[in-house]
């Protein structure tokens, strides 16, 4: 390679790829200069590295000729990718709309949590919004055929003011109540719905000596958002509320997608009088798939594949977002800085 | 930093492609009025027929929520189909886009992420926008769980067939972050226990202390403290069986020997590093340094008040007295010469070093000293070279006649390591065993000192009505209680307070003024606070808040509206603050039994904070 011609393809070299050969050369020094500064030391120090800047070279050539070739989609801001793949858009966008309306089954996962609940606890860790409140109303409503009181938490106030209006509309307002730190509803009906912090302080109450009468017939605890165990201020509270639960009651735990279900459904199982059962999966009712929205309004699939990839290591980005990102990135992170 | 892309620009292409209806996740509060702002001069308005749906769904909301009436925002959301929902706004506000978005008649809605675990509604797709989000004043990352949070709104059962997580950059967005949080897998939820006095008086009221132990067995902390434990002893049996590779020779403590020879080594070495850092000469000088001696600086004249070396430094120093009164710190390597006067003086303890009439006499003195006096000759020390570190040495050198002394030294350092290693690990597996019972008494311990408990661990009187408030610095109102900084308080002075204590955010705003009243309690509660301050974490305790509650309280007939024209905090943040001040007084008015005139103020107080907005929303 001639000093023209490595010249040239420095200059063709994206920033980012300058700035880590400047380093290599100059040391850190090099993060501080500028695109011109950066070729001049490169180009001053090539005959030593040569071995190193030539093969940062070709790596980046290969890299535009794999993405040239690729026809990338509409619209794109350089004019010379031709607007293409669009069979990809179309396969993200595909199927899109109101599915036919079929009669509600339930899924066996929700059949398996509610039938488990008759022989002990049961930690229920689903994705979010695949239908934990089928559970809860199910578990809920066998419970009232045996007399029991159910109770249900919530960490939010709002979400307890939600489920309250949710819980009376099935069951009617007469057997619901509802009890949060400032609101007091119908406190004597069989299902209440409560934050998390009011059932711990009426457990303490009730070893206290204070007995309440709820706590009596007390045969379900539903916990919901479980996940918030592990909240640095007020995860304290799930783990007392659990500890103290009476041991005639059924424990619900109701939870996000978590790393170690398994760990809390042992610890249950060793502080419980019923061993738990655990009820996990990764499945979303509804699929989900990811797309790329470009600033210019070009939206292309996230991911090389239309479904989502099943682990972090097995991502791989679409090329046409990943092209579109990195001249984001470009656009916004260098030539800001530089001009 | 809001997304690259224009809010009206997003919604369009949103629009086009059928992603609507959608829930596009920005970083900030003002972001999201910001993007709704954008809105208002967009050219194209929704079709009549839904305009109208909307109005009606809204319509049929004011009836039980009468603040929806004049709400500012009600236009734009009517005309554009697009809404904020943030924490800065009413629930009852919050309510109705929760209610439009799940009759599908709004385009977007643009929310915190900060709130993602709040938004309980869902779309046909979810926007992100950020890879961080804001917490206690600082940027991190979103976590893998919360990502999934926000990617659990897309798609609605029965009526989506496919949801959507679609990613629009905004600068200095990470993508790989979103990238693992779609991804991957969510983090394991780890215990925070916590011992809070609340929990060890309702404890210790229920279960004699011998059964507690048996109770923190059960929580979800010890048992993961309990499986790192297991993991830990596994380790140290296999260190153990390292250790015993290197079996006892001749004698059976040669590791301590050799470890205690080590130690002695290496502080020996450090000392004389110190000590012959300064020249000889002024080595040589160091004895004549006491107190009340006169020295010469290139300078000036001055009396050695102290001598001293601060901890870290190599440098000896002095404290000198020069003329005219100043007290002066200078290196003693500065010193000129030593001179041949002194003074008896008495020192003190502290700063000055001299009590003030010693100073002042000193002074004096050093003021009527002749001008020329002739310097001490003081010869330099003698170079205490290696001879005396081989010497001292000579005493701790460990087995000089044993016959395994050349294998011992040659593995003395891996064996070392290894028994440090196993030593560690024993202290850490005991901690994690018994270090919740520890807290626990060691918590207990101050209850028992505060009175709250007797000498049996039984709860004192104190004890049985403090356990009734069960909040976030419960001790700090307790004691407050106990010192009867309550006395004669009225409603609005009270609920001030608790405002002052409830509030957790540093956000500037400005507030009404607050009385005189409740600035003399708050100064009360400082006090109080700073007395506490080793046992529990000190609230924030910002008096200006009190103003908010206290006029809300105070005077019955401020509106709502007039109440947040007083105030630069958005309505959301104050109906939080009113609503949590209403917790803590209703945890004050559980005293009813042996506090009834405190409780009685506090039923007052409560029953006057419940009108208006607050009333709408039990």
């Amino acid at each position: 390679m001639t000093r023209d011609e490595l010249e040239r393809a420095l200059a063709n070299l994206p920033f980012r790829l300058l700035r880590r050969l400047g380093r290599s050369i100059a040391g850190p020094p090099a993060l501080r200069m500028g695109k011109r500064r950066l070729m001049h030391t490169i180009m001053a120090g090539a005959e030593a590295n040569i071995a190193r800047v030539e093969a940062t070279i070709r790596t980046h050539q290969a890299e535009q000729q794999a993405l040239a070739a690729v026809p990338a989609s509409g619209g794109g801001a350089s004019s010379e990718h031709k607007p293409g793949k669009p069979a990809d858009l179309r396969a993200l966008l595909e199927g899109i709309g109101v599915p036919e309306p079929r009669p509600f089954v339930p899924d066996d996962w929700q059949m398996e949590a509610v039938e488990a609940l008759e022989r002990g606890d049961v930690i229920v860790s689903v994705p979010t919004g695949s239908g934990k409140t089928y559970v809860a109303v199910e578990a809920t409503r066998r419970a009232m055929h045996e007399d029991r009181t159910v109770v249900y938490t919530s960490p939010l106030k709002a979400l307890s003011n939600t489920k309250y209006t949710e819980f009376c509309k099935i069951f009617g307002p007469e057997f619901v109540g509802i009890i949060t730190g400032d609101r007091r509803d119908n406190p004597t009906a069989p299902i209440l719905i409560m934050t998390t912090e009011i059932l711990r302080n009426l457990l303490y109450d009730a070893a206290g000596g204070e007995i309440d009468v709820r706590l009596d017939t007390l045969g379900l605890v539903i916990i919901d958002e479980s996940q918030f165990l592990g909240d640095s201020e007020r995860g304290v509270v799930w783990e007392e509320t659990i500890i103290f639960c009476p041991s005639q009651a059924r424990l619900l735990l109701l939870s996000a997608s978590i790393g170690n279900p398994h760990e809390l459904a042992a610890w249950l199982t060793s502080i419980r009088p019923t061993p738990c059962h655990l009820v996990r999966h990764q499945h979303r009712s509804v699929p989900l798939r990811a797309g790329y929205l470009h600033p210019n309004g070009k939206l292309t699939p996230l991911f090389r594949t239309v479904t989502m990839p099943p682990s972090p290591s097995q991502a791989v980005l679409h090329p046409e977002a990943k092209r579109l990102f990195t001249m984001f990135e470009e656009d916004t992170l260098y030539t800001r800085r530089s001009g | 930093m809001p997304p690259s892309i224009h809010p009206v620009h997003l919604v369009t292409v949103l629009r086009q492609k059928s992603l609507t209806p959608a829930i596009v996740f920005l970083t900030s509060r003002r972001s999201c009025d910001e993007a709704l702002q954008a809105f208002e001069h967009a050219p194209d308005s929704l079709p009549p027929a839904r305009q109208e749906s909307i109005t009606a769904v809204l319509d049929e909301l004011t009836a039980s929520y009468p603040s929806l009436q004049d709400h500012p925002l009600r236009k734009t959301v009517t005309t554009c189909g697009v809404a904020a929902h943030h924490a800065g706004h009413l629930p009852s506000w919050k309510i109705a886009i929760e209610e439009l978005m799940r009759r599908g008649c709004l385009d977007a809605v643009f929310a915190t992420t900060t709130l993602a675990a709040g938004v309980d509604f869902p779309a046909r797709t979810v926007v992100l926008t950020q890879s961080g989000v804001r917490r206690d004043q600082d940027f991190t990352d979103l976590t893998i769980a919360e990502v999934a949070q926000i990617s659990g709104r897309a798609g609605r059962r029965g009526k989506d067939s496919v949801g959507f997580a679609i990613v629009t950059p905004s600068p200095y967005m990470d993508l790989g972050v979103l990238i693992r949080g779609l991804t991957g897998r969510p983090e394991p939820v780890d215990s925070q226990f916590i011992i809070a006095y609340p929990m060890i008086l309702n404890l210790l009221k229920a279960h004699p202390l011998d059964h507690i132990q048996s109770i923190l067995a059960k929580s979800f902390a010890q048992y993961q403290m309990n499986a790192q434990a297991a993991h830990l002893e596994h380790r140290i049996e296999k260190l153990h069986a390292k250790l015993e590779s290197y079996k006892p020779r001749e004698c059976s403590d040669w590791l301590t020997q050799w470890s205690a020879y080590d130690q002695a080594t290496r502080q020996t070495a450090m000392k004389l590093h110190a000590r012959r850092h300064h020249p000889p000469e002024v080595r040589a000088r160091l004895p004549y340094l006491t107190p009340g001696r006169v020295v010469a600086f290139p300078r000036f004249r001055g009396i050695v008040l102290r001598r001293y070396r601060s901890r870290g430094q190599r440098h000896e120093m002095v404290t000198v007295l020069r003329t005219g009164g100043v007290v002066a710190e200078s290196p003693v390597a500065d010193i000129m010469g030593v001179i041949d006067r002194t003074f008896d003086f008495a020192p003190a303890p502290a700063f000055p070093w001299a009590a003030p009439e010693a100073l002042s006499w000193l002074t004096q003195q050093l003021e009527d000293l002749p001008k020329h006096l002739p310097f001490l000759t003081v010869p330099p020390a003698p170079d205490e070279g290696e001879g005396e570190l081989v010497k001292s040495l000579g005493d701790l050198f460990p087995c000089p006649t044993c016959p395994c002394r050349p294998t011992c030294a040659k593995e003395f350092k891996a064996g070392n390591t290894v028994k440090q290693e196993w030593l560690h690990h024993t202290r850490t597996v005991q901690s994690l065993r018994t270090g919740l019972w520890h807290k626990f008494q060691e918590r207990a311990e101050i209850l028992q000192d505060l009175g709250y408990l007797d000498a049996a661990f039984k709860l004192t009187a104190d004890g049985e009505w403090a356990r009734l408030i069960r909040i976030d610095f419960s001790l700090l109102i307790t004691e407050l209680i106990r010192a009867q900084a309550f006395k004669d308080v009225t409603p609005a002075t009270l609920a001030g307070l608790m405002a002052c204590i409830a509030y957790e955010n540093d956000r500037p705003d400005s507030f009404p003024r607050i009385t005189g009243a409740l600035a003399s309690l708050v100064a009360t509660a400082r006090r109080m606070t700073e007395a506490l301050a080793p046992y529990d974490d000190p609230p924030l305790l910002r008096a200006d808040v009190g103003g908010l509650a206290e006029r809300w309280v105070g005077d019955t007939t401020v509106t709502w509206a007039q109440l947040c024209r007083t105030t630069s905090m958005a309505e959301g943040d104050i109906y939080r603050l009113l609503s949590r001040t209403l917790e803590y007084l209703s945890q004050v008015h559980s005293l009813q039994a042996t506090h009834p005139d405190l409780a009685t103020v506090a039923a007052e107080a409560l029953s006057r904070i419940r009108r208006g907005v607050l009333e709408e929303l039990p």
